[in-house]
């Protein structure tokens, strides 16, 4: 059967119209498509989440030994005030208390500039870790005020004093006159070590 | 679902019935002659675009059965018109019924009815009308070509029957086997009662079946032929009283209501006889053969074809529909499923806030307090402190008296920085092998003839021994005498004693 061009005019319509519902049909599809993608996206999500969730759940108890067990630690740190921001000031303090208290003959120090060390991810913010090298000269009279220096600065606080490198020589001065003069020169390397909490409240 | 117009088609009057909806309503009556046919063409030209079809009753029909080669398609078509052109000089009504392949010999045939009216001419002006108006003639049916629907509607599906119903043209008797039409054959009556009609009905049907007996259409020992009679309404007791069944013919009367019901029809207009359930068989199930040829159908057929693509459309879209619908209910069952994930993972972070709402209290997260004080500790573990190695060298000094330090080196650093302390300022960074905390001690052995290379060398070994133990690990010993063959060995016998021998040792602990 052949058609004539009125008779494919009449069929133009319908075939307009079939193709229009069969467009829909395909846009049903599509959307129902897309819509099923996200669905299935976000049960995953949630599946994770409540996975993530039912876990630490689990270990609450574990995780309550370790609140108690560590929380101690956490406040002394901050007690000394490792947790904040450093202290320079305190520090200058208390290199010049223990020069005063120890009766040492000359003590030099150079603090170096503030450098990250380490950032602990952590939530709702990291942890920052950050070291300032302290370079001290020490003219000394006894090796043991190397140590009681140490020990001195260690209970200043202020900051987690981690000591690198320590060299100590003769200074080739012998003692016995009427001034004290040092006998031994120490040479140190500290690091200053503070740490910031991004994540605790003010 | 649209209207449907059935002109019905008698020798004296034609009707103009109205289908839809399972009822018949008479929508106009046209007499034969010229001015019903104007009357026609008037009543048309309001129903452009309408639905037709063309219902005849006349008296003068052909049946002739023939054998055709079994063909398929194209091949079919020709050769069949050819028969009717061979049998009929207008084929313009003419149609060959399938009668079903028959083998004879070695050849396949196919059997057909060819069958057309007698007298066209009647018929062709009407034709013209409906197609000047633009009309779409579905079909030009005859009551016969309808017998073989109704009697299966009245439950006789095979086998040979005579199906007899009186309608307005007279008294319509056709003959159908296994559900084909074989001979039909319209007697016209005159108005009876009821006793009169069956008997007319009785006589009729004995007339034909002794004629179709004759013609060896109905074999002689065929058997007794079933009779299905549609009473009128009614009359179906006075019927059944009359048409007593004998050796040769079975009779079985349906009243004209329940033959109605049967065919589906619901309504018909007051007037309206046996034609009725034929008028609605034609507008609800038309058979496929009919008698108007393509050309004259071809409007219809564009217009079924407009509905079949539009259709199509429409069976496309429910289609996707139910799929998509299939993909929803399982974006239905991913949301909830996701919607009972987050209560569930909502229920464990509650429980878990409430818990750890008895926690100590603290300025800061559960998370970083544990963050924090870990990696501290951590720090700490790996920081070291001289004090340690300078008790562990002032405990093997005592048991040395005659050895004096000069200087003393302590740092920490990998085992691969060798003696050399770590540089100040640099980044500690945890070291898989650990780090190490490295002492060089240089001094001098006193109270000792520098002569006697000998004692010196043994007293520094030994020294450096003292200094390996108690978990620290002797790394190097530089002697005042360099014995090894690799150095070179100097001395100066019998001169002047000058400083007292030098010496370097290097020892270490790996730190935790």
């Amino acid at each position: 059967m052949t058609f004539t061009a009125e008779e494919l005019k009449k069929l133009a319509l319908p075939l307009l119209a079939a193709l229009l519902l069969l467009g829909a049909g395909g846009g049903l599809i599509w959307g129902a498509d897309v819509a099923l993608k996200a669905a299935l996206r976000q049960a995953a999500l949630a599946q994770r989440e409540r996975q993530l969730s039912t876990e630490r759940l689990a270990r609450i108890a574990e995780e309550e030994r370790e609140v108690k067990e560590k929380i101690n630690v956490y406040q002394r740190l901050k007690a000394l005030n490792i947790i904040g921001e450093e202290r320079r000031l305190e520090w200058a303090d208390a290199m010049a208390r223990i020069r005063a208290q120890r009766e040492l003959i000359d003590v030099r120090y150079r603090v170096e500039r503030q450098r990250l060390l380490l950032s602990a991810p952590g939530k709702p913010g990291n942890v920052d870790f950050y070291a300032s090298t302290m370079r001290v000269d020490l003219a000394l009279l006894h090796e043991e005020d190397l140590l009681r220096f140490l020990g001195d600065l260690r209970d200043s606080g202020n900051a987690y004093y981690a000591v690198r490198s320590c060299s100590m020589s003769r200074t080739g001065n012998a003692g016995g006159g009427a001034t004290l003069v040092p006998r031994l020169r120490a040479e140190c390397s500290i690091d200053l070590i503070t740490m910031i909490d991004r994540g605790a409240r003010q | 679902m649209a209207a449907k117009y059935i002109l019905y088609f008698t020798a004296e009057d034609h009707y103009l019935y109205r289908a839809a909806r399972g009822e018949l309503a008479l929508d106009a009556k046209f007499s034969g002659d010229d001015p019903g046919i104007s009357a026609f063409r008037e009543y048309l030209r309001a129903r452009k675009d309408a639905l037709f079809s063309v219902m005849v009753d006349l008296a003068g029909e052909d049946f002739h059965e023939d054998q055709v080669p079994l063909l398929r398609g194209r091949d079919r078509e020709a050769v069949l018109q050819r028969r009717l052109a061979q049998r009929y000089r207008d084929t313009r009504l003419a149609a060959a019924l399938s009668l079903g392949a028959v083998t004879t010999g070695e050849r396949r045939n196919e059997r057909v009815l060819l069958t057309s009216f007698t007298n066209t001419q009647s018929l062709a002006p009407w034709l013209d009308a409906l197609d000047d108006s633009g009309a779409r003639l579905a079909g030009v049916f005859s009551a016969p070509l309808l017998a073989p629907a109704l009697a299966t509607r009245l439950g006789v599906r095979s086998g040979r029957a005579f199906i007899v119903t009186a309608t307005s043209a007279g008294l319509r008797q056709s003959f159908v086997e296994d559900g084909k039409l074989r001979f039909a054959r319209l007697e016209r009556a005159a108005e009876m009662v009821p006793q009169a009609l069956a008997m007319f009905v009785r006589s009729e049907t004995l007339r034909l079946s002794q004629y179709l007996t004759t013609l060896r259409v109905l074999p002689r020992d065929a058997g007794p032929v079933q009779v299905l009679v549609v009473a009128p309404a009614g009359q179906r007791a006075a019927f059944e009283q009359v048409l007593q069944s004998d050796a040769r013919l079975v009779f079985r009367t349906v009243d004209a209501a329940e033959a109605e019901a049967a065919v589906g029809l619901k309504r018909k207009p007051r007037g309206t006889a046996g034609e009725g359930l034929y008028l609605h068989l034609a507008a609800k199930s038309p058979p496929r053969e009919q008698f108007a040829s393509s050309t004259e159908r071809r409007r219809y057929i564009v217009w079924q074809l407009q509905r079949a693509v539009v259709a199509t459309g429409a069976l496309g879209l429910v289609a996707c529909a139910l799929f998509a619908g299939m993909k929803w209910l399982d974006v239905v069952q991913a949301r909830s499923r996701a919607e009972l994930q987050a209560q569930e993972a909502r229920r464990a972070a509650d429980a878990y806030a409430r818990i750890t709402a008895t926690f100590p209290v603290t300025h800061t997260s559960t998370e970083n307090l544990k963050v924090a004080v870990t990696e501290f500790t951590r720090i700490a573990q790996r920081g070291a402190a001289p004090e340690r190695i300078f008790a562990h060298l002032s405990r093997v000094l005592e048991e040395f008296p005659q050895f004096e330090i000069d200087s003393l080196k302590w740092g920490t650093g990998r085992p691969g920085d060798g003696q050399a302390p770590r540089p100040a300022g640099a980044t500690p960074k945890p070291d898989p092998q650990g780090e190490l905390e490295t002492v060089e001690v240089s001094g001098r052995v006193n109270a000792t003839q520098r002569s006697d290379y000998r004692g010196i060398t043994a007293q520094v070994q030994r020294f450096a021994a003292a200094l390996g133990t108690a978990g620290f690990q002797l790394t190097r010993t530089q002697l005042p005498f360099d014995v090894t063959s690799e150095g070179t060995l100097t001395g100066d016998i019998g001169g002047a004693e000058t400083d007292a021998p030098r010496f370097t040792v290097v020892f270490t602990r790996k730190m935790p």
